[in-house]
């Protein structure tokens, strides 16, 4: 025999018992329980599920991955300015056009990896593969000029990596 | 160039793109799925995520890039070619 009645005051006895209010007993799968699911309260879940509460949450976080962004393209730009002048100094013209093709190269293949992230799950089930193109452009191109020098280039379209790691290293942390 | 230089140019090419996605490509799987995943699960946190994916993306595709980059010094930029 089950004894529905010692279930049910285990089940419920415990609301009042449990230091936290809101939480009663642990799912089977893991998860909690909320009291106001128990009792009936879909208030909570109206306003989670609210489209408008959804909307203004997708705008702001859209906002920030812009900003962020836009934070690692501004630092990308700065660090390839230096290592521009830098190489114009040391090594002379075509050494510094050559990080200089390579670092806007590195900016653009960014800004079109950004862009399929953004559209991630929202209107693309993959992240795609375009801008792989931009390296196969970039070692085409010196290769054929002879002005432009290969390893400089590379260089040069790496400096967007720097800029992602000092961008997260200086990120503000949220609370 | 000779003929054996081209042809294990062509090979190593091939082995430097095929070889150097592999790892790559399961990695930036996974890490997409788990991004859809906490997405999904907590909508408020998009943007951090997506930022964090986009650092991982960047770092993992680099290493797809370097056997891009070696495949076609190979092929248009051969330093073997006599």
């Amino acid at each position: 025999m089950i004894d529905f009645a010692g279930l049910s005051q285990r089940a419920f006895g415990d609301i009042d018992a449990s230091p936290h209010k809101g939480f009663i007993d642990e799912s089977p799968s893991g998860g909690f329980l909320v009291q106001s699911e128990l009792l009936g309260d879909s208030s909570i879940h109206e306003t989670l599920l609210d489209p408008e509460t959804l909307d203004e949450q997708s705008k702001i976080s859209q906002d920030e991955y812009l900003q962020l962004q836009l934070r690692i393209y501004r630092l990308a730009f700065v660090l390839a300015a230096i290592f521009v002048v830098l190489a114009a100094f040391l090594f002379g013209q075509n050494t510094s056009i050559s990080i200089l093709v390579g670092a806007l190269s590195g900016i653009l293949y960014l800004r079109l990896l950004a862009r399929g992230i953004g559209k991630l799950g929202s209107s693309q089930k993959i992240v795609g593969k375009i801008q792989l193109i931009i390296p196969v452009i970039l070692v085409l191109v010196v290769s054929k000029l002879p002005e432009l020098q290969l390893l400089p280039a590379l260089l040069g379209f790496l400096l967007y990596k720097p800029s992602l790691v000092i961008q997260f290293l200086l990120e503000p942390k949220v609370q | 160039m000779d003929s054996i230089t081209t042809a294990a140019s062509v090979v190593a090419a091939g082995l430097a793109v095929g070889l150097g996605a592999i790892g790559p490509g399961i990695g930036q799987g996974s890490a997409a799925q788990g991004a859809v995943e906490g997405i999904a699960r907590q909508p408020e946190a998009e943007g951090k995520i997506r930022g964090t994916l986009l650092l991982s993306f960047a770092f993992m595709e680099s290493l797809t890039i370097y056997g891009l980059v070696v495949a076609l010094v190979l092929l248009f930029a051969n330093p073997f070619a006599g």
